[in-house]
Protein backbone atom coordinates (compact mmCIF):
# COMPACT_ATOMS: atom_id res chain seq x y z
CA UNK A 1 0.00 0.00 0.00
CA UNK A 2 2.38 2.76 1.25
CA UNK A 3 4.78 2.01 -2.05
CA UNK A 4 1.56 2.84 -4.45
CA UNK A 5 0.91 5.38 -2.70
CA UNK A 6 4.05 7.61 -3.14
CA UNK A 7 3.96 7.30 -6.51
CA UNK A 8 2.42 10.12 -8.70
CA UNK A 9 -1.23 10.21 -8.94
CA UNK A 10 -0.58 10.98 -12.99
CA UNK A 11 0.82 7.71 -13.34
CA UNK A 12 -1.45 5.25 -12.67
CA UNK A 13 -0.83 3.01 -15.14
CA UNK A 14 2.52 2.04 -14.13
CA UNK A 15 1.40 1.68 -10.52
CA UNK A 16 -1.34 -0.58 -11.30
CA UNK A 17 1.45 -2.65 -13.43
CA UNK A 18 3.76 -2.81 -11.10
CA UNK A 19 1.42 -3.31 -7.77
CA UNK A 20 1.88 -7.55 -7.87
CA UNK A 21 5.48 -7.03 -7.56
CA UNK A 22 5.19 -4.84 -4.81
CA UNK A 23 5.89 -7.87 -1.80
CA UNK A 24 9.04 -9.17 -4.14
CA UNK A 25 10.74 -5.44 -3.92
CA UNK A 26 9.27 -5.16 -0.09
CA UNK A 27 11.68 -8.73 0.10
CA UNK A 28 14.63 -7.23 -2.29
CA UNK A 29 14.78 -4.31 -0.46
CA UNK A 30 15.03 -6.17 3.21
CA UNK A 31 17.35 -8.51 1.13
CA UNK A 32 19.58 -5.72 0.73
CA UNK A 33 19.37 -4.12 4.28
CA UNK A 34 20.70 -7.13 5.99
CA UNK A 35 23.36 -8.35 3.32
CA UNK A 36 24.22 -4.57 3.59
CA UNK A 37 24.75 -4.31 7.39
CA UNK A 38 26.30 -8.01 7.65
CA UNK A 39 28.97 -6.37 5.29
CA UNK A 40 29.26 -3.48 7.79
CA UNK A 41 28.92 -5.90 10.81
CA UNK A 42 32.07 -8.30 9.18
CA UNK A 43 33.95 -5.94 7.92
CA UNK A 44 33.76 -3.14 11.05
CA UNK A 45 33.22 -5.30 13.45
CA UNK A 46 35.99 -6.70 14.80
CA UNK A 47 38.36 -3.34 14.29
CA UNK A 48 35.33 -1.53 16.48
CA UNK A 49 36.34 -3.88 19.26
CA UNK A 50 39.67 -3.38 19.53
CA UNK A 51 38.72 0.38 19.73
CA UNK A 52 36.12 0.33 21.87
CA UNK A 53 38.09 -2.10 24.46
CA UNK A 54 41.31 0.23 24.20
CA UNK A 55 39.15 3.23 26.06
CA UNK A 56 37.92 0.25 28.76
CA UNK A 57 39.78 -0.01 32.14
CA UNK A 58 41.62 -3.31 32.52
CA UNK A 59 39.76 -3.55 35.80
CA UNK A 60 36.58 -3.40 34.13
CA UNK A 61 37.92 -5.31 30.99
CA UNK A 62 38.66 -8.17 33.14
CA UNK A 63 35.44 -8.41 34.59
CA UNK A 64 32.88 -7.75 32.20
CA UNK A 65 34.03 -8.07 29.30
CA UNK A 66 31.74 -7.64 27.10
CA UNK A 67 29.89 -4.98 28.79
CA UNK A 68 30.72 -1.47 26.99
CA UNK A 69 33.09 0.74 29.03
CA UNK A 70 31.46 2.81 32.00
CA UNK A 71 33.84 5.96 30.43
CA UNK A 72 36.02 7.11 28.07
CA UNK A 73 39.36 5.97 29.89
CA UNK A 74 42.29 7.29 28.33
CA UNK A 75 45.07 6.12 30.68
CA UNK A 76 45.65 2.77 27.94
CA UNK A 77 46.66 5.17 25.29
CA UNK A 78 48.95 6.90 27.42
CA UNK A 79 50.45 3.40 29.07
CA UNK A 80 50.86 2.36 25.09
CA UNK A 81 52.02 5.69 24.20
CA UNK A 82 55.30 5.10 26.58
CA UNK A 83 55.11 1.02 26.99
CA UNK A 84 56.06 0.35 23.64
CA UNK A 85 57.52 3.59 22.62
CA UNK A 86 55.01 4.37 19.73
CA UNK A 87 56.29 8.27 19.32
CA UNK A 88 59.84 6.53 18.12
CA UNK A 89 58.51 3.84 16.19
CA UNK A 90 55.85 6.20 14.47
CA UNK A 91 58.79 8.65 13.02
CA UNK A 92 60.67 5.65 12.05
CA UNK A 93 57.80 4.27 9.95
CA UNK A 94 57.05 6.92 8.79
CA UNK A 95 60.48 7.61 7.48
CA UNK A 96 61.14 4.17 5.73
CA UNK A 97 57.67 4.36 3.84
CA UNK A 98 57.98 7.56 2.89
CA UNK A 99 61.45 8.03 1.86
CA UNK A 100 61.80 4.28 0.55
CA UNK A 101 58.31 4.71 -1.79
CA UNK A 102 59.88 8.43 -2.80
CA UNK A 103 63.03 7.16 -4.03
CA UNK A 104 61.22 4.13 -5.91
CA UNK A 105 58.69 6.56 -7.73
CA UNK A 106 61.81 8.60 -8.52
CA UNK A 107 63.66 5.81 -10.26
CA UNK A 108 60.52 4.35 -11.54
CA UNK A 109 60.05 7.67 -13.86
CA UNK A 110 63.87 7.61 -14.58
CA UNK A 111 63.55 4.29 -16.29
CA UNK A 112 60.25 4.54 -17.73
CA UNK A 113 60.48 7.79 -19.57
CA UNK A 114 63.45 6.64 -21.93
CA UNK A 115 61.94 3.65 -22.12
CA UNK A 116 58.26 4.48 -23.29
CA UNK A 117 59.82 7.03 -25.32
CA UNK A 118 62.09 4.09 -27.18
CA UNK A 119 65.11 5.95 -26.70
CA UNK A 120 67.61 3.36 -25.72
CA UNK A 121 68.37 -0.01 -28.05
CA UNK A 122 66.39 -2.72 -26.24
CA UNK A 123 64.01 -1.14 -24.78
CA UNK A 124 61.51 -4.12 -25.23
CA UNK A 125 63.69 -5.97 -23.58
CA UNK A 126 64.22 -4.00 -20.45
CA UNK A 127 60.66 -3.03 -19.78
CA UNK A 128 60.01 -7.14 -20.20
CA UNK A 129 62.84 -7.33 -17.58
CA UNK A 130 61.24 -4.84 -15.35
CA UNK A 131 57.63 -6.46 -15.49
CA UNK A 132 59.04 -9.70 -14.31
CA UNK A 133 59.83 -8.29 -10.92
CA UNK A 134 56.27 -7.75 -10.83
CA UNK A 135 55.95 -11.40 -10.14
CA UNK A 136 59.59 -12.28 -8.43
CA UNK A 137 59.37 -14.28 -5.27
CA UNK A 138 60.00 -12.72 -2.08
CA UNK A 139 63.36 -14.36 -1.64
CA UNK A 140 64.28 -13.00 2.17
CA UNK A 141 66.80 -15.27 2.69
CA UNK A 142 69.83 -13.93 0.39
CA UNK A 143 68.58 -10.78 0.92
CA UNK A 144 69.73 -11.01 4.78
CA UNK A 145 72.94 -12.51 3.45
CA UNK A 146 73.31 -9.09 0.95
CA UNK A 147 72.12 -6.63 3.29
CA UNK A 148 75.22 -8.34 5.83
CA UNK A 149 77.65 -8.47 3.26
CA UNK A 150 76.82 -4.25 2.27
CA UNK A 151 76.75 -3.66 5.58
CA UNK A 152 73.16 -2.67 5.29
CA UNK A 153 72.21 -4.84 7.81
CA UNK A 154 70.47 -3.42 11.25
CA UNK A 155 70.33 0.63 10.25
CA UNK A 156 68.34 2.79 8.90
CA UNK A 157 69.37 3.94 5.54
CA UNK A 158 70.17 0.02 4.96
CA UNK A 159 66.87 -0.55 5.40
CA UNK A 160 65.28 2.69 3.04
CA UNK A 161 67.98 1.39 0.63
CA UNK A 162 66.78 -2.63 0.24
CA UNK A 163 63.51 -1.53 0.23
CA UNK A 164 63.56 0.31 -2.68
CA UNK A 165 64.77 -1.75 -4.67
CA UNK A 166 62.90 -5.23 -2.84
CA UNK A 167 59.17 -5.76 -3.59
CA UNK A 168 56.81 -5.01 -6.39
CA UNK A 169 57.33 -1.06 -5.74
CA UNK A 170 59.92 -0.16 -8.71
CA UNK A 171 58.48 -2.68 -11.18
CA UNK A 172 54.56 -1.33 -10.24
CA UNK A 173 55.62 2.11 -10.87
CA UNK A 174 57.03 1.58 -14.17
CA UNK A 175 54.59 0.02 -15.85
CA UNK A 176 51.94 2.66 -14.45
CA UNK A 177 54.35 5.43 -15.45
CA UNK A 178 54.95 3.80 -18.89
CA UNK A 179 51.57 3.72 -19.77
CA UNK A 180 50.98 7.16 -18.50
CA UNK A 181 54.33 8.73 -20.61
CA UNK A 182 52.88 7.49 -23.49
CA UNK A 183 49.97 8.98 -23.83
CA UNK A 184 51.86 12.76 -23.21
CA UNK A 185 52.19 13.91 -27.00
CA UNK A 186 55.89 13.06 -28.52
CA UNK A 187 55.64 17.14 -29.74
CA UNK A 188 56.55 18.12 -26.13
CA UNK A 189 59.70 16.70 -25.75
CA UNK A 190 60.50 17.85 -29.67
CA UNK A 191 59.86 21.28 -28.43
CA UNK A 192 61.81 21.36 -25.04
CA UNK A 193 64.52 19.95 -27.07
CA UNK A 194 64.90 22.76 -29.33
CA UNK A 195 64.26 25.10 -26.03
CA UNK A 196 67.64 23.50 -25.14
CA UNK A 197 65.71 22.58 -22.06
CA UNK A 198 68.02 19.91 -20.36
CA UNK A 199 66.75 16.27 -19.63
CA UNK A 200 66.02 16.05 -15.77
CA UNK A 201 64.20 19.84 -16.08
CA UNK A 202 62.02 18.45 -18.92
CA UNK A 203 61.24 15.61 -16.85
CA UNK A 204 60.58 17.37 -13.27
CA UNK A 205 59.16 20.77 -15.09
CA UNK A 206 56.53 18.70 -18.06
CA UNK A 207 56.63 15.12 -17.38
CA UNK A 208 56.41 15.12 -13.47
CA UNK A 209 52.54 17.55 -13.98
CA UNK A 210 51.21 15.77 -16.54
CA UNK A 211 51.75 12.29 -15.03
CA UNK A 212 51.01 12.77 -11.47
CA UNK A 213 48.67 10.31 -10.98
CA UNK A 214 50.56 7.87 -11.33
CA UNK A 215 53.34 9.42 -9.24
CA UNK A 216 50.68 9.13 -6.79
CA UNK A 217 49.66 5.95 -6.80
CA UNK A 218 52.83 4.65 -7.32
CA UNK A 219 53.83 6.57 -4.22
CA UNK A 220 50.57 5.86 -2.32
CA UNK A 221 51.21 2.02 -2.92
CA UNK A 222 54.55 1.95 -2.15
CA UNK A 223 54.07 3.46 0.83
CA UNK A 224 52.05 1.32 1.96
CA UNK A 225 53.88 -1.42 1.23
CA UNK A 226 56.87 -0.79 3.18
CA UNK A 227 54.24 0.71 6.30
CA UNK A 228 52.48 -2.72 6.66
CA UNK A 229 56.06 -5.02 6.08
CA UNK A 230 56.70 -7.49 9.10
CA UNK A 231 58.94 -9.79 7.69
CA UNK A 232 61.53 -7.20 6.66
CA UNK A 233 61.68 -5.78 9.79
CA UNK A 234 62.14 -8.91 11.64
CA UNK A 235 64.56 -10.36 8.70
CA UNK A 236 66.57 -6.68 8.80
CA UNK A 237 66.71 -5.40 12.27
CA UNK A 238 68.58 -7.40 14.88
CA UNK A 239 65.88 -8.51 17.66
CA UNK A 240 66.85 -6.19 20.23
CA UNK A 241 67.41 -3.18 18.00
CA UNK A 242 64.08 -1.76 19.31
CA UNK A 243 64.59 2.11 18.56
CA UNK A 244 65.24 1.22 14.76
CA UNK A 245 62.19 -1.03 14.45
CA UNK A 246 58.91 0.31 12.29
CA UNK A 247 55.40 0.36 14.46
CA UNK A 248 54.52 -3.01 12.94
CA UNK A 249 57.62 -4.62 14.45
CA UNK A 250 57.56 -2.80 17.29
CA UNK A 251 54.02 -3.27 18.54
CA UNK A 252 54.57 -7.11 17.68
CA UNK A 253 57.36 -6.99 19.90
CA UNK A 254 54.97 -5.33 22.82
CA UNK A 255 52.39 -7.93 22.49
CA UNK A 256 54.79 -10.63 22.90
CA UNK A 257 56.12 -8.64 26.20
CA UNK A 258 52.61 -7.91 27.16
CA UNK A 259 50.25 -10.90 26.47
CA UNK A 260 47.56 -10.25 29.03
CA UNK A 261 47.06 -6.52 29.26
CA UNK A 262 45.07 -6.36 26.22
CA UNK A 263 43.22 -2.94 26.84
CA UNK A 264 46.77 -1.53 26.92
CA UNK A 265 47.55 -3.39 24.08
CA UNK A 266 44.47 -2.59 22.18
CA UNK A 267 45.03 0.86 22.15
CA UNK A 268 48.18 0.29 21.08
CA UNK A 269 46.86 -1.27 17.78
CA UNK A 270 44.27 1.76 17.69
CA UNK A 271 47.04 4.41 17.73
CA UNK A 272 49.46 2.40 15.25
CA UNK A 273 46.31 2.13 12.38
CA UNK A 274 45.25 6.16 13.10
CA UNK A 275 47.74 6.93 10.54
CA UNK A 276 47.09 4.65 7.83
CA UNK A 277 43.12 5.19 8.29
CA UNK A 278 43.56 8.78 7.78
CA UNK A 279 45.55 8.50 5.30
CA UNK A 280 43.56 6.08 3.63
CA UNK A 281 40.08 8.44 4.25
CA UNK A 282 42.14 10.98 2.07
CA UNK A 283 43.20 8.79 -0.70
CA UNK A 284 40.64 6.14 -1.15
CA UNK A 285 39.54 6.84 -4.53
CA UNK A 286 43.37 6.70 -5.74
CA UNK A 287 44.01 3.83 -3.98
CA UNK A 288 40.57 1.69 -4.72
CA UNK A 289 41.51 2.32 -8.16
CA UNK A 290 45.51 1.24 -8.41
CA UNK A 291 44.68 -1.76 -6.40
CA UNK A 292 42.25 -2.46 -9.73
CA UNK A 293 44.67 -1.26 -12.18
CA UNK A 294 47.53 -3.10 -10.55
CA UNK A 295 45.87 -6.38 -10.80
CA UNK A 296 44.37 -6.09 -14.06
CA UNK A 297 47.93 -5.93 -15.64
CA UNK A 298 49.06 -9.47 -14.31
CA UNK B 1 69.31 10.23 -19.05
CA UNK B 2 71.60 6.90 -19.15
CA UNK B 3 72.85 7.97 -15.28
CA UNK B 4 69.08 7.39 -14.49
CA UNK B 5 68.63 4.81 -16.32
CA UNK B 6 71.77 2.92 -14.63
CA UNK B 7 71.16 4.08 -11.44
CA UNK B 8 67.28 2.79 -11.66
CA UNK B 9 68.64 -0.96 -12.98
CA UNK B 10 71.49 -1.00 -10.22
CA UNK B 11 68.90 -1.02 -7.79
CA UNK B 12 66.71 -3.33 -9.22
CA UNK B 13 69.24 -5.88 -10.21
CA UNK B 14 70.95 -5.51 -7.07
CA UNK B 15 67.74 -5.97 -4.03
CA UNK B 16 64.87 -7.26 -6.66
CA UNK B 17 66.74 -9.65 -9.04
CA UNK B 18 69.66 -10.64 -7.47
CA UNK B 19 68.12 -12.01 -4.39
CA UNK B 20 65.71 -14.24 -6.56
CA UNK B 21 68.28 -15.86 -8.44
CA UNK B 22 70.94 -16.62 -5.50
CA UNK B 23 68.01 -17.69 -3.58
CA UNK B 24 68.84 -20.86 -5.82
CA UNK B 25 72.79 -20.37 -4.94
CA UNK B 26 72.25 -20.84 -1.67
CA UNK B 27 69.67 -23.20 -1.66
CA UNK B 28 72.74 -25.74 -2.85
CA UNK B 29 74.60 -24.69 0.06
CA UNK B 30 75.11 -25.22 4.08
CA UNK B 31 74.68 -21.65 4.84
CA UNK B 32 74.11 -21.04 8.42
CA UNK B 33 73.74 -18.19 10.75
CA UNK B 34 76.36 -19.10 13.40
CA UNK B 35 79.19 -16.45 12.88
CA UNK B 36 82.23 -18.09 12.06
CA UNK B 37 80.27 -21.31 10.30
CA UNK B 38 82.07 -22.53 7.00
CA UNK B 39 79.98 -21.99 3.52
CA UNK B 40 80.25 -24.89 1.28
CA UNK B 41 78.71 -26.11 -1.26
CA UNK B 42 76.94 -29.28 -0.50
CA UNK B 43 74.87 -30.47 -3.85
CA UNK B 44 71.33 -31.44 -3.44
CA UNK B 45 71.77 -32.74 0.05
CA UNK B 46 69.53 -29.99 1.17
CA UNK B 47 66.99 -31.14 -1.31
CA UNK B 48 66.92 -34.58 -0.29
CA UNK B 49 66.86 -33.86 3.94
CA UNK B 50 63.24 -32.76 3.09
CA UNK B 51 62.64 -36.32 2.68
CA UNK B 52 64.13 -37.64 5.63
CA UNK B 53 63.56 -37.85 9.38
CA UNK B 54 66.56 -35.50 9.60
CA UNK B 55 64.59 -32.68 9.07
CA UNK B 56 60.40 -33.87 9.67
CA UNK B 57 58.18 -31.11 8.97
CA UNK B 58 57.95 -30.94 5.42
CA UNK B 59 55.16 -33.94 4.22
CA UNK B 60 52.82 -32.04 6.78
CA UNK B 61 53.53 -28.19 5.68
CA UNK B 62 53.17 -29.77 1.58
CA UNK B 63 49.60 -31.22 3.31
CA UNK B 64 48.93 -27.35 4.91
CA UNK B 65 50.02 -25.34 1.93
CA UNK B 66 47.84 -27.33 -0.51
CA UNK B 67 44.41 -27.32 1.93
CA UNK B 68 45.44 -23.74 2.28
CA UNK B 69 46.20 -22.72 -0.94
CA UNK B 70 42.34 -24.34 -2.25
CA UNK B 71 40.23 -22.97 0.87
CA UNK B 72 41.49 -19.63 0.22
CA UNK B 73 41.05 -19.35 -3.43
CA UNK B 74 37.79 -20.48 -3.46
CA UNK B 75 36.49 -19.28 -0.26
CA UNK B 76 38.23 -16.06 -1.36
CA UNK B 77 36.44 -15.97 -4.71
CA UNK B 78 33.08 -16.72 -3.90
CA UNK B 79 32.64 -14.29 -1.06
CA UNK B 80 34.03 -11.58 -3.11
CA UNK B 81 31.77 -12.41 -6.16
CA UNK B 82 29.01 -11.81 -3.20
CA UNK B 83 30.24 -9.16 -2.29
CA UNK B 84 31.01 -7.34 -5.68
CA UNK B 85 27.48 -8.33 -6.71
CA UNK B 86 25.94 -7.22 -3.67
CA UNK B 87 27.57 -3.59 -3.83
CA UNK B 88 27.73 -2.96 -7.57
CA UNK B 89 24.52 -0.73 -7.94
CA UNK B 90 26.94 3.29 -7.01
CA UNK B 91 24.79 4.16 -4.25
CA UNK B 92 25.93 6.21 -1.07
CA UNK B 93 25.46 3.61 1.40
CA UNK B 94 27.97 1.08 -1.22
CA UNK B 95 30.48 3.48 -1.55
CA UNK B 96 30.69 3.54 1.88
CA UNK B 97 30.80 -0.35 2.53
CA UNK B 98 33.05 -0.81 -0.85
CA UNK B 99 35.41 1.52 1.17
CA UNK B 100 35.30 -1.04 4.53
CA UNK B 101 35.82 -4.30 2.34
CA UNK B 102 38.84 -2.56 1.45
CA UNK B 103 39.72 -1.08 4.97
CA UNK B 104 41.68 -4.59 5.83
CA UNK B 105 44.23 -3.79 2.98
CA UNK B 106 44.98 -0.62 4.18
CA UNK B 107 45.71 -1.93 7.72
CA UNK B 108 47.94 -4.47 7.03
CA UNK B 109 48.75 -7.72 8.16
CA UNK B 110 50.00 -7.19 11.77
CA UNK B 111 46.78 -4.93 12.26
CA UNK B 112 44.94 -7.06 10.76
CA UNK B 113 45.82 -10.02 12.83
CA UNK B 114 46.53 -8.69 16.07
CA UNK B 115 42.68 -6.89 15.83
CA UNK B 116 41.78 -10.85 15.24
CA UNK B 117 44.54 -12.26 17.93
CA UNK B 118 42.28 -10.05 20.25
CA UNK B 119 38.94 -10.27 19.32
CA UNK B 120 39.45 -14.53 19.68
CA UNK B 121 41.49 -14.01 22.97
CA UNK B 122 40.90 -17.34 24.63
CA UNK B 123 39.64 -15.52 28.19
CA UNK B 124 37.88 -12.72 27.65
CA UNK B 125 37.34 -11.94 23.59
CA UNK B 126 33.63 -11.97 22.17
CA UNK B 127 34.38 -15.00 20.16
CA UNK B 128 34.60 -16.81 23.58
CA UNK B 129 31.95 -15.25 25.37
CA UNK B 130 29.85 -16.57 22.28
CA UNK B 131 31.39 -19.75 22.53
CA UNK B 132 30.49 -19.94 26.36
CA UNK B 133 26.73 -19.42 25.04
CA UNK B 134 27.15 -22.73 23.95
CA UNK B 135 28.92 -24.14 26.69
CA UNK B 136 32.39 -24.40 24.57
CA UNK B 137 35.79 -23.67 25.16
CA UNK B 138 38.66 -23.12 22.66
CA UNK B 139 42.43 -21.38 22.89
CA UNK B 140 41.31 -20.60 19.28
CA UNK B 141 44.55 -19.82 17.46
CA UNK B 142 46.23 -22.23 20.46
CA UNK B 143 43.73 -24.79 19.57
CA UNK B 144 45.26 -27.84 16.69
CA UNK B 145 41.95 -28.26 15.25
CA UNK B 146 40.72 -24.57 14.91
CA UNK B 147 43.99 -22.34 14.31
CA UNK B 148 44.03 -23.56 11.09
CA UNK B 149 40.92 -22.75 9.90
CA UNK B 150 40.76 -19.10 12.08
CA UNK B 151 43.79 -18.67 9.62
CA UNK B 152 42.43 -19.27 6.59
CA UNK B 153 39.30 -17.35 7.65
CA UNK B 154 41.72 -14.30 8.37
CA UNK B 155 43.77 -14.16 5.43
CA UNK B 156 40.14 -14.57 2.99
CA UNK B 157 38.55 -11.92 5.10
CA UNK B 158 41.68 -9.67 4.53
CA UNK B 159 42.31 -10.23 0.57
CA UNK B 160 38.56 -10.26 0.54
CA UNK B 161 38.05 -6.40 -0.72
CA UNK B 162 41.11 -6.55 -3.14
CA UNK B 163 39.03 -9.48 -5.00
CA UNK B 164 35.73 -7.66 -4.55
CA UNK B 165 37.00 -4.35 -6.83
CA UNK B 166 38.55 -6.52 -9.21
CA UNK B 167 35.17 -8.23 -9.38
CA UNK B 168 33.08 -4.71 -9.57
CA UNK B 169 35.79 -3.44 -12.20
CA UNK B 170 34.22 -6.55 -14.36
CA UNK B 171 30.61 -6.13 -13.70
CA UNK B 172 30.87 -2.43 -14.33
CA UNK B 173 32.62 -3.42 -17.73
CA UNK B 174 29.17 -5.41 -19.25
CA UNK B 175 27.33 -2.71 -21.31
CA UNK B 176 23.95 -2.45 -19.47
CA UNK B 177 22.16 -2.88 -23.11
CA UNK B 178 23.13 -6.80 -22.86
CA UNK B 179 20.81 -6.41 -19.63
CA UNK B 180 18.15 -4.42 -21.21
CA UNK B 181 18.05 -6.88 -24.20
CA UNK B 182 17.58 -9.67 -21.76
CA UNK B 183 15.11 -7.87 -19.66
CA UNK B 184 12.92 -7.60 -22.50
CA UNK B 185 13.03 -10.94 -24.23
CA UNK B 186 11.81 -12.08 -20.56
CA UNK B 187 14.70 -13.52 -19.25
CA UNK B 188 14.79 -14.51 -15.75
CA UNK B 189 16.96 -13.21 -12.57
CA UNK B 190 18.54 -16.16 -12.41
CA UNK B 191 19.38 -17.29 -16.36
CA UNK B 192 20.32 -13.47 -16.43
CA UNK B 193 23.07 -13.84 -13.88
CA UNK B 194 23.61 -17.70 -15.08
CA UNK B 195 23.94 -16.82 -18.53
CA UNK B 196 24.95 -13.31 -18.79
CA UNK B 197 26.72 -11.93 -15.68
CA UNK B 198 28.87 -15.16 -15.11
CA UNK B 199 30.46 -16.00 -18.50
CA UNK B 200 31.57 -11.89 -19.30
CA UNK B 201 33.06 -11.89 -15.99
CA UNK B 202 35.51 -14.47 -17.05
CA UNK B 203 38.48 -11.92 -17.63
CA UNK B 204 38.19 -10.86 -13.95
CA UNK B 205 37.94 -14.72 -12.64
CA UNK B 206 41.60 -15.21 -14.00
CA UNK B 207 43.11 -12.01 -12.41
CA UNK B 208 41.46 -13.04 -9.11
CA UNK B 209 42.05 -17.04 -9.50
CA UNK B 210 45.35 -16.58 -10.03
CA UNK B 211 46.26 -13.90 -7.71
CA UNK B 212 44.36 -15.83 -5.16
CA UNK B 213 46.78 -19.11 -5.78
CA UNK B 214 50.02 -17.49 -6.06
CA UNK B 215 49.32 -15.02 -3.19
CA UNK B 216 48.31 -17.84 -0.72
CA UNK B 217 51.12 -19.64 -2.05
CA UNK B 218 53.47 -17.47 -1.24
CA UNK B 219 52.54 -15.55 1.81
CA UNK B 220 52.91 -16.59 5.33
CA UNK B 221 53.32 -12.87 7.27
CA UNK B 222 49.75 -13.18 8.48
CA UNK B 223 50.33 -16.84 9.76
CA UNK B 224 53.76 -15.48 10.98
CA UNK B 225 51.58 -12.78 13.14
CA UNK B 226 48.95 -15.27 13.97
CA UNK B 227 50.42 -18.59 15.08
CA UNK B 228 54.22 -18.31 14.29
CA UNK B 229 53.31 -21.72 12.10
CA UNK B 230 52.64 -23.75 15.29
CA UNK B 231 49.41 -25.67 15.91
CA UNK B 232 49.25 -27.14 12.36
CA UNK B 233 49.40 -23.79 10.96
CA UNK B 234 52.89 -24.27 9.14
CA UNK B 235 52.93 -24.11 5.39
CA UNK B 236 56.04 -23.91 3.22
CA UNK B 237 56.63 -20.82 3.28
CA UNK B 238 56.65 -20.71 6.94
CA UNK B 239 58.61 -23.27 7.43
CA UNK B 240 61.07 -21.87 4.69
CA UNK B 241 60.96 -18.81 7.44
CA UNK B 242 61.17 -20.57 9.89
CA UNK B 243 64.24 -22.71 8.94
CA UNK B 244 66.29 -20.21 8.09
CA UNK B 245 65.72 -17.45 10.88
CA UNK B 246 64.92 -19.49 13.78
CA UNK B 247 66.63 -22.34 13.16
CA UNK B 248 69.54 -20.30 11.90
CA UNK B 249 69.96 -22.94 8.67
CA UNK B 250 69.61 -20.34 5.64
CA UNK B 251 70.84 -22.97 3.32
CA UNK B 252 67.96 -25.53 3.95
CA UNK B 253 65.62 -22.32 3.79
CA UNK B 254 66.25 -21.42 0.54
CA UNK B 255 65.88 -24.95 -0.97
CA UNK B 256 62.34 -25.16 0.77
CA UNK B 257 62.10 -21.86 -1.06
CA UNK B 258 62.66 -22.77 -4.16
CA UNK B 259 60.73 -25.99 -4.07
CA UNK B 260 57.68 -23.05 -3.32
CA UNK B 261 58.52 -21.09 -5.86
CA UNK B 262 58.67 -24.42 -8.28
CA UNK B 263 55.31 -25.64 -7.16
CA UNK B 264 53.51 -22.05 -7.59
CA UNK B 265 54.90 -22.17 -11.01
CA UNK B 266 54.01 -25.82 -11.81
CA UNK B 267 50.15 -24.85 -10.41
CA UNK B 268 50.40 -21.54 -11.88
CA UNK B 269 51.42 -21.73 -15.75
CA UNK B 270 48.80 -24.67 -16.56
CA UNK B 271 45.84 -22.88 -14.34
CA UNK B 272 46.41 -19.65 -16.77
CA UNK B 273 46.51 -21.21 -19.55
CA UNK B 274 43.48 -23.14 -19.13
CA UNK B 275 41.73 -19.82 -18.00
CA UNK B 276 42.52 -17.96 -20.87
CA UNK B 277 41.00 -20.49 -22.30
CA UNK B 278 38.13 -20.64 -20.45
CA UNK B 279 37.79 -17.26 -21.51
CA UNK B 280 37.95 -16.72 -25.13
CA UNK B 281 34.92 -19.79 -24.59
CA UNK B 282 32.86 -17.61 -22.66
CA UNK B 283 33.20 -14.52 -24.44
CA UNK B 284 33.27 -15.73 -28.31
Amino acid sequence: MTATSLRPASRPATAQRRRPASPLRRLRFWARLVTGLLIAVVFLGPVLYVVLISFETPAHFLTHPMTPPSGADLSNFSKAWTGADLATELINTVIYSVVASALSTLLALLIAFPLARKLVRGHRQLYTLLVVGLFLPLAYIPLFIEARMLDLYNNMPGYIILHVGFGPNLPLGVVLLYAFIQAVPKELDEAAWLDGTSYLTYLLRVIVPLTRPALLISFLYGMLQVWNDIIGPVVLFAGTSTNLFPITRGIYYFFGLNESLYTIFAAAVTIASLPLVIVFAGTQRQLIRAAVAGSLKG
Amino acid sequence: MWSGILLALAVYALFGLVPAVANTVVSFTNYALYPGAPVNFTGWSNYTAMFTSERPGFMQALVATVVFVTAVTIAQNVFALAVAHRLVRDTRWNGLLRVLVFLPIVLGVTIVGLVWILFFEPGQGPAASLWGLFGAKSAFFGSDTLAFPLVIGVQVWQNIGFSALVFLGGLNAIDPQIYQAAEIDGVTRWRRLSKITFPMLAPAVTVNVLLAVVGSFTTYNLIYVLTAGQYGTMTLGMLSFTAAFTDSNLGYGAALGTVLFLMTFIVALPLMMYLRHREARLLS
